[in-house]
């Protein structure tokens, strides 16, 4: 008998958090109840669980102060205004932040190179003439270059000259004392003085 | 989008602190725990779905609430000592008739005594009152896994002596004193979403 009771008490027991959460079923609840009122151990049991159940549920909810907050805003704001140019950075830019990532050696080298490159592209197509000169007055009659083409074209071509000059500037800025720009600088001017010359010439009137 | 990051701190901010104090039992590892969460939302604002955004919040906190624990377990000896010169200054002062307070004291120390995650689930579901859903979504565990979870964890808090000495040493006082031991359906301090 004491054996039933104990398994029975230790099964009531077991239900205490179903009752109170109010998850067991009519006839559960029937059980327990007639049980508990009966029982002084599982009585005693059970108002010590509703005495815990209920002081954790009225434990309240905390809220900390708004001062806690404030770095949690700036750090936001922060990382915001960091992160909203960048998106807005123009391609030169990009390209300079991109070389600024680079080795010391490596952007010096590349950087000059690259302008090297571009200014003596330039300058051949200004200076070297035509392989076949005649041949393209054959083909391209004078007539199509007008005084208005070729001031254009001289001014697109003033305008990469500023192009380059800045570029080199620039250059010169990172690379200091190392490499000097001036010559290719002045070899583009003398190559554009030289076109201007030819202009006035008929027989090497080419598209230029 | 920094209108609704506030918003997201608005709504949640009570609840990851509360969280955390509840766990930490220490207010300032509490607000480090609250700023770290809220730092981290608005770093990884762009890849959480923010129709799980309250579980994903709990998750941050709860895996904060971990690495501070550990942290603690460096100092364990010093806040031993210095957690039984408090509760003894706090037992002489509640003999003067503050029993309640000083049951709930007990309590929330033993909530803080669990080990994880009976400590969250209690907190959570219990004084937090969320749902079974938003639990298992916060732990990584199924719904059955977070029953038998605060099952265990509510038997643990039973389990603490020091606690049910408290206990019937006020019922003792309070022997005279008639209660109705059932009230059946009772729907005192249920907070709980089902």
């Amino acid at each position: 008998m004491p054996n039933s009771n104990e398994s029975q008490c230790y099964f009531i027991q077991l239900q205490i958090d179903g009752y109170l959460d109010q998850e067991l079923n009519e006839a559960q609840q029937l059980v327990f109840v007639s049980h508990v009122q009966a029982c002084a151990v599982c009585a005693s049991e059970f108002r010590y669980a509703q005495t815990v159940h209920d002081a954790v549920m009225e434990l309240p909810q905390i809220d900390c102060m708004d001062s806690v907050l404030e770095p949690v805003y700036r750090s936001a704001a922060a990382e915001s205004q960091t992160a909203e140019p960048r998106q807005r950075e123009s391609l030169p830019s990009q390209l300079g932040a991109f070389l600024y990532g680079l080795p010391l050696y490596f952007r010096y080298g590349l950087s000059s190179a690259v302008v090297a490159v571009i200014a003596l592209a330039v300058s051949f197509s200004v200076i070297t003439p035509r392989d076949k000169p005649e041949q393209l007055v054959a083909n391209e009659s004078a007539e199509q270059y007008s005084a208005e083409d070729i001031s254009r074209a001289l001014e697109e071509l003033n305008v990469a000259i500023d192009y380059l000059n800045q570029l080199s500037q620039r250059t010169e800025v990172m690379i200091g004392d190392r490499f000097l720009v001036s010559p290719i600088q002045d070899s583009i001017n003398a190559s554009f003085e030289k076109a201007m010359m030819r202009e006035s010439d008929p027989l090497q009137n080419g598209p230029i | 989008m920094r209108a609704l990051y506030q918003q997201a701190i608005d709504l949640y901010r009570q609840r990851v602190f509360s969280f955390a104090h509840y766990s930490l039992r220490v207010r300032e590892d509490a607000e480090d725990v609250t700023q770290e969460v809220f730092i981290k939302l608005w770093q990884n604002w762009q890849k959480i779905d923010h129709e799980k955004l309250g579980a994903w919040l709990m998750r941050v906190a709860h895996n904060s609430v971990i690495d501070h624990v550990r942290k603690q377990r460096g100092q364990q000896d010093n806040l031993d000592k210095f957690a039984e010169v408090e509760e003894q200054v706090g037992e002489d002062f509640d003999e003067s008739g503050r029993d309640q307070d000083s049951f709930k004291r007990h309590l929330q120390s033993a909530i803080k005594a669990l080990d994880d995650p009976f400590r969250s689930i209690v907190i959570m579901r219990d004084i937090q009152g969320l749902s079974y859903e938003e639990i298992q979504g916060s732990l990584d565990l199924s719904t059955s896994q977070v029953k038998v979870y605060l099952h265990r964890a509510r038997r643990k808090l039973r389990e603490n002596t020091q606690l049910r000495q408290l206990f019937e040493t006020q019922a003792a006082d309070n022997s005279k004193a008639t209660k109705p031991v059932l009230v059946a359906g009772s729907d005192k301090g249920n907070r709980h979403a089902k």
